[in-house]
């Protein structure tokens, strides 16, 4: 009886459905050129200064497009979520749980750099990195929902339960955005602009920071896709290989 | 009505709201200038530049954060599928 030699065969994985490598590749190149620009257009465009400002008005470009950010990619997330109770396509759970985990960390950089700059512009002398600005406050707040998502997931054992149940949370934890982020600060008093009292952005921004602030817009959303689209081809990958064989079974 | 929720006091200390390296600065000289203390001494240099930095450092540490995850993830997938011995 001859034994035949062991021959290591790898399981084999679908690509991602819908992956387009060229388009991939495209987007980016010219977020990681775009982001590069930003960067040099963030610090070197001379911008009019202002007292208590003074420089940390360029803080704009990278502040407010991480909540940009956040938030296109919860309504990604919110996306998926909703594609998923409609059509049980296993890839539009990990396309929402991934939108939601990249977009957690954007809100939680938004967050930081928020204090930062409030440290050393508005509470200056006082000392207070967190001082429960109502604007502040809120944006904490969306931050836990989008955490409780996360505790959600990990909490349940079935795929299918999971994504379900994920999947509906992420439309109630979507839904509260706009009234956490936009329309309860609005009514309240804050430092922050936008705020009841507070001019909003088009009053107090000259003209030329929009230069560098749009396109910051742009090409933070672009990063975020890519990294957004790494991370949902190393998920789908390392699904199709941890369940392998029970793959259509579980699913 | 009374409002929902109250915007916290913050401790007036006018006099450091301008700093000495404040370029802008319209008032008078008999505003007494406190001298910045601790992190603010850095901090405020410079026309607060600093403070620029450090946001952009914040973001770039996040940035880290999610390549280090990404590299994690891709090195669980290369261990199960590497050969056996």
């Amino acid at each position: 009886m001859s034994m035949e030699p062991q021959v290591f065969a790898p399981p084999k994985t679908k690509p991602l459905p819908g992956f387009q490598p060229k388009r991939y590749t495209l987007v980016r190149n010219v977020v990681l050129g775009g982001l590069t620009g930003v960067l040099l257009g963030g610090f070197l465009l001379d911008i009019p200064r202002i007292n208590i400002l003074e420089h940390t008005a360029r803080n704009l470009y990278f502040h407010v497009p991480m909540w940009f950010t956040m938030m296109a990619a919860f309504a990604v997330s919110a996306y998926h979520g909703a594609g998923y109770l409609r059509t049980s396509d296993p890839v539009r759970d990990l396309r929402s749980a991934e939108a939601a985990r990249v977009g957690l960390v954007f809100g939680v950089l938004g967050l930081v750099t928020g204090m930062l700059w409030a440290r050393f512009t508005w509470y200056v002398g006082t000392g207070l990195w967190w001082n429960f600005d109502p604007k502040q406050t809120l944006a904490a707040i969306s931050l836990l929902i989008y955490g409780a998502y996360f505790a959600l997931r990990s909490s349940l054992e079935d795929p299918r339960k999971r994504a379900r149940l994920a999947s509906v949370y992420n439309l109630f934890a979507a839904s509260t955005v706009p009234f956490l982020l936009y329309i309860i600060p609005r009514q309240l008093e804050s430092l922050h602009p936008g705020a009841d009292g507070n001019p909003a952005f088009s009053d107090i921004t000259h003209p030329t920071m929009r230069f560098i602030l749009y396109p910051a817009f742009i090409f933070f959303i672009g990063l975020f896709w890519v990294i957004y689209t790494q991370r949902v081809r190393l998920a789908w990958t390392q699904r199709q290989l941890d369940e392998d064989e029970a793959w259509e079974e579980t699913w | 009505m009374e409002p929902l929720m109250y915007i916290q006091a913050v401790p007036a200390d006018t006099t450091t709201a301008s700093t000495p390296y404040d370029s802008v600065w319209a008032g008078t000289e008999e505003v007494p200038v406190k001298e910045p203390v601790g992190l603010e001494r850095v901090m405020l240099q410079q026309d607060k530049i600093y403070v620029v930095l450090g946001v952009v450092l914040l973001i770039w540490i996040g940035l880290a954060y999610l390549l280090l995850r990404n590299d994690r993830r891709l090195k669980r997938l290369e261990e199960q599928l590497q050969a056996p011995d």
